[in-house]
């Protein structure tokens, strides 16, 4: 009985990592840019389905997926230009209010140019079992996505606390004027920090494409237990972010595997992020929450 | 039933049923899609409540919408009694405790959190129904039409009769205190609260009723389709609704409608022109952020539109004659020797980390009496309001009015206690008229005579004028004359001449000092203006760095020596050195 618990949570590592790296990208865009990015799994579903179209078409593998990564990015920095451009010094929900809007019109975008909701086939990049323990295979995608995971919070946690950079980032997402003030170049750095979220974004997403219902729309909505492992973090720690995106995929493998549950595994990420709000949200009072 | 605007209502029901007779000359093709125009604009009626008025990120409408469609599809399938005409409210009802389930965490968030509940809403409402399908659609068993609507224009002339009284219905109550609340958090919700209004309540109220709506619009496609598919419910059908929401300005009752028949029109004209449907959906992401830039949305500039219109053919708003703001003599009002104390406020601390704002403090108002609350700034006035009308997290000290201990009550149960304040800075929702915000702040409908009698006592515009049109000095008056409105024990005015030329504050002075004849209440004035304060006062309590360094009649008090060094320094020792 044991064994076979151990073996659905850890068959929901390589979901969770997926959820990590996005939960991850989330905190990142909203403590340099101060953008609650509901689009941010949809940059990295432009990506992705750049790749699996040019594959599709015959174009080689790794190229192609140098080519989704461009788009992704490219997909974020139009974002990014939206956001400086008209929403810069506008309050917090607005910009993620815009965010929402944004959704809509890249999902629909997405949707029309991949063929609506009809599956497509993934390439699936790094192929292969890595190694198995306690009976289940865990393929190298899933190491790989823990593992680009885990760099990126480290990469990020240094980068914010111990560069310049990082230190300016912090000050242009509080005060972007004041910041502005100070002679930084704000909309190049933050332009920078949408393209850097675009590509890790579309990263995550290619690697957890293949073990989803691949269509633009699931994959976009993977938004949803990304926010859920950011408010484990309180859209503040990277590493505590990290810790919620898999402890949430290895709670959906487990509720996968226990039949009277597996209908409502598709709930776990919104009955999360209602236990957390309650929770950490217990103290907040009046206008000052978010 | 004065919260009912007959001109609006029976303006509106007669521009339905011309709109509806018109619509039938078309034949039922165009009839059914102007049946679906009005389904979904009834749902952009639910959402238009929680994202238009109270402010919120709303994106689960449809889940609602699906449950009130589920509800109906299985009380069909049990065959019971009632038909459509029982079942669509039955299936609003059901979709409530979801929509209160909801909001409890939103309870105390605000839009950017409630954005995230509601899409993990939706997207777990999704998944449970591609796990599943709908009662009876395996078996093709169809929704039945309510007897004698079972045509397409029949069935037309039902779902815009029920569109009719949920507007009405809506109408109705946003006129009353409560609607009036939704728009004040999402404006401050502190500001709200000092008018004795449950945030929590208000909040509550609005989602209930939104789910509530959005359930009915979910019954009546189950009726329009008779079959139904998970399609119609996903979740970006809800995020195409709030994007259109935004667009439309769909708490406004012609927003909701443009909103309808945009969702159902716009892909239909695109199917005319051989385009692809879906390119109204990019129409509407790109159409929500422009109204989000700009600050708008199409009813809301087709409303500016016709004001404008109106000022150029020569329809004038309804005004006052022009009051002069200019005061007489000022006294302060009579108070009588030995009168019992109404706020006692009774060794008050309050700290702030390490920081000491307020430390032992004692302050009594008299019956009658205008006391003024006056230092320098960082003193501790504006905390010593704060903890007093409940606005802080703790604080030491016991407070009473009249008799009656505050400690540990919310801010909203002490302003109903009859405690009311004002603030710094202005907190009226820029959306209400200036007669909806007293009603509001007095927490009842104030009959016209009454609140014509505050308003041109203190020299305020016609009740019909939207405060939008109301500049900020006049909007500090209303501030005052809405507190007074609530005829409350106490008021607590903070820096009220804030930004008033030195006539306007000497006029609002000696309203000041009428408030306590006038509307029974006593009054606590901070301010800065000390000539204000001299004129205006019985007595003053001066503060200095949390402590109360003098107290007495103003003349006594302003005289004393360490107010003189506080306002003005160590002048005294310079020139004795």
């Amino acid at each position: 009985m044991l064994s076979l618990d151990v073996t659905s949570i850890l068959a929901g590592l390589p979901a969770g990592g997926a959820y990590a790296l996005l939960g991850v990208c989330l905190v990142f865009t909203y403590r340099l840019v101060a953008v609650v990015n509901f689009t941010g799994a949809a940059i990295g579903a432009v990506g992705t389905f750049t790749l699996v179209l040019l594959h599709e078409h015959g174009f080689p593998l790794w190229p192609g997926v140098g080519l989704g990564l461009i788009a992704g990015m490219l997909a974020a920095i139009v974002l990014g230009l939206v956001m400086v451009t008209w929403f810069s010094e506008a309050p917090a929900q607005t910009k993620a209010a815009v965010t929402v809007a944004l959704l809509v019109g890249i999902v629909a975008i997405g949707l029309r140019v991949t063929g609506g909701q009809h599956p497509r086939p993934f390439p699936d990049l790094i192929p292969g079992p890595a190694f198995t323990i306690a009976g289940v295979v865990i393929t190298k995608a899933a190491v790989a996505t823990i593992g680009l995971a885990i760099a990126f919070a480290g990469a990020a946690t240094l980068f914010l606390n111990n560069t310049r950079t990082g230190l300016q980032l912090r000050a242009l997402s509080e005060r972007p004027t004041t910041a502005e003030l100070l002679g930084m170049r704000t909309r190049v750095l933050s332009i920078g920090v949408w393209a850097v979220a675009g590509i890790a974004t579309t990263l995550a997403l290619m690697l957890i494409a293949p073990q989803r219902p691949p269509n633009f729309m699931t994959l976009s909505l993977l938004v949803v237990p990304a926010f859920a492992a950011a408010l484990i973090g309180f859209f503040r720690s990277f590493w505590l972010t990290l810790v919620g995106g898999l402890a949430l995929g290895m709670i959906e493998g487990f509720t996968a595997s226990i039949d009277e549950l597996q209908q409502f595994r598709g709930t776990v990420p919104f009955l999360i992020i209602l236990a957390v709000l309650l929770w950490s949200q217990r103290n907040e009072r009046w206008d000052e929450a978010r | 039933m004065k919260h009912v605007n007959w001109p609006w209502t029976i303006g509106f029901v007669i521009a339905l049923a011309i709109g509806s007779a018109a619509a039938t000359l078309l034949g039922n093709y165009w009839l059914f899609l102007f049946t679906g125009a009005v389904i979904a604009a009834i749902a952009l009626k639910g959402i238009g409540l929680v994202a238009g008025r109270a402010g919120m990120i709303a994106l689960s409408q449809m889940a609602f919408a699906g449950i009130g469609a589920w509800t109906v599809a299985y009380l069909n399938v049990w065959q019971v009694p009632g038909t459509l005409f029982l079942w669509v409210p039955i299936g609003g009802l059901v979709a409530v405790p979801f929509g209160i389930a909801i909001a409890l965490p939103a309870l105390r968030l605000r839009g950017i959190h409630f954005a995230i509940v509601t899409l993990g809403f939706a997207a777990a409402f999704d998944s449970i129904l591609a796990a599943t399908t709908f009662p009876g659609q395996t078996q093709f068993i169809q929704v039945p039409r309510p007897p004698g609507f079972t045509s397409v224009p029949m069935y037309f002339y039902f779902v815009v009769a029920v569109y009719a009284v949920i507007s009405i219905a809506l109408d109705i109550v946003s006129r009353t205190p409560l609607g009036a609340s939704w728009v004040g958090i999402k404006h401050s919700e502190r500001g709200t609260a000092a008018h004795g209004v449950s945030v929590a309540w208000s909040k509550l109220t609005a989602f209930a009723i939104a789910a509530f709506v959005s359930g009915v619009s979910g019954g009546l496609l189950a009726g329009q389709l008779q079959t139904l598919v998970s399609d119609s419910f996903n979740i970006m059908v809800s995020l195409i609704y709030y994007a259109v929401t935004v667009m439309a300005g769909a708490h406004l009752a012609e927003g909701a409608l443009i909103g309808g028949m945009l969702i159902i029109f716009f892909p239909e004209l695109m199917r005319r022109l051989n385009l692809p449907q879906d390119i109204g959906n990019i129409a509407f992401a790109l159409g929500a952020t422009q109204a989000l830039s700009m600050g708008g949305s199409i009813a809301a500039d087709l409303r500016g539109g016709l004001r404008r219109l109106r000022r150029k053919v020569g329809i004038r708003p309804k005004t006052y004659p022009e009051v002069m703001r200019k005061a007489g003599q000022i006294t302060p009002p009579p108070v009588a020797e030995g009168a019992r104390s109404v706020l006692s406020i009774k060794g008050l601390g309050v700290k702030y980390g390490q920081v000491v704002a307020l430390d032992n403090v004692d302050v009594e108002v008299p019956e009658g009496a205008v006391i003024g609350l006056i230092g320098p700034n960082g003193a501790g006035k504006s905390t010593l309001i704060d903890a007093v009308t409940g606005f802080l997290p703790s604080y030491q000290g016991a407070i009473t009015l009249d008799g009656g201990k505050l400690d540990g009550l919310d801010a909203h149960k002490r302003a109903r206690a009859g405690l009311r304040r004002t603030w710094q800075t202005t907190r009226i929702p820029a959306e209400l008229t200036v007669g909806s915000y007293l009603n509001m702040a007095a927490r009842r409908g104030l009959a016209p005579a009454e609140m014509d009698e505050i308003l041109q006592w203190i020299g305020c515009p016609h009740p019909s004028t939207p405060i939008a049109t109301v500049d900020v000095g006049t909007r500090r008056l209303l501030d005052v004359a809405g507190v007074v409105a609530a005829r409350p024990k106490i008021v607590l005015l903070d820096e009220p001449a804030a930004g008033q030329s030195y006539e306007e504050s000497l006029f609002l002075a000696q309203r000041i000092t009428e408030i306590p004849e006038k509307f029974g209440a006593s009054v606590v004035l901070v301010e800065h203006d000390i000539d204000m304060v001299r004129k205006a006062c019985n007595s003053i309590y001066v503060l200095d760095f949390g402590r109360v360094i003098a107290a007495g009649p103003p003349a006594v008090a302003l005289e004393d020596p360490d107010v003189v060094r506080a306002y003005v320094g160590a002048v005294e020792e310079e020139t004795a050195a």
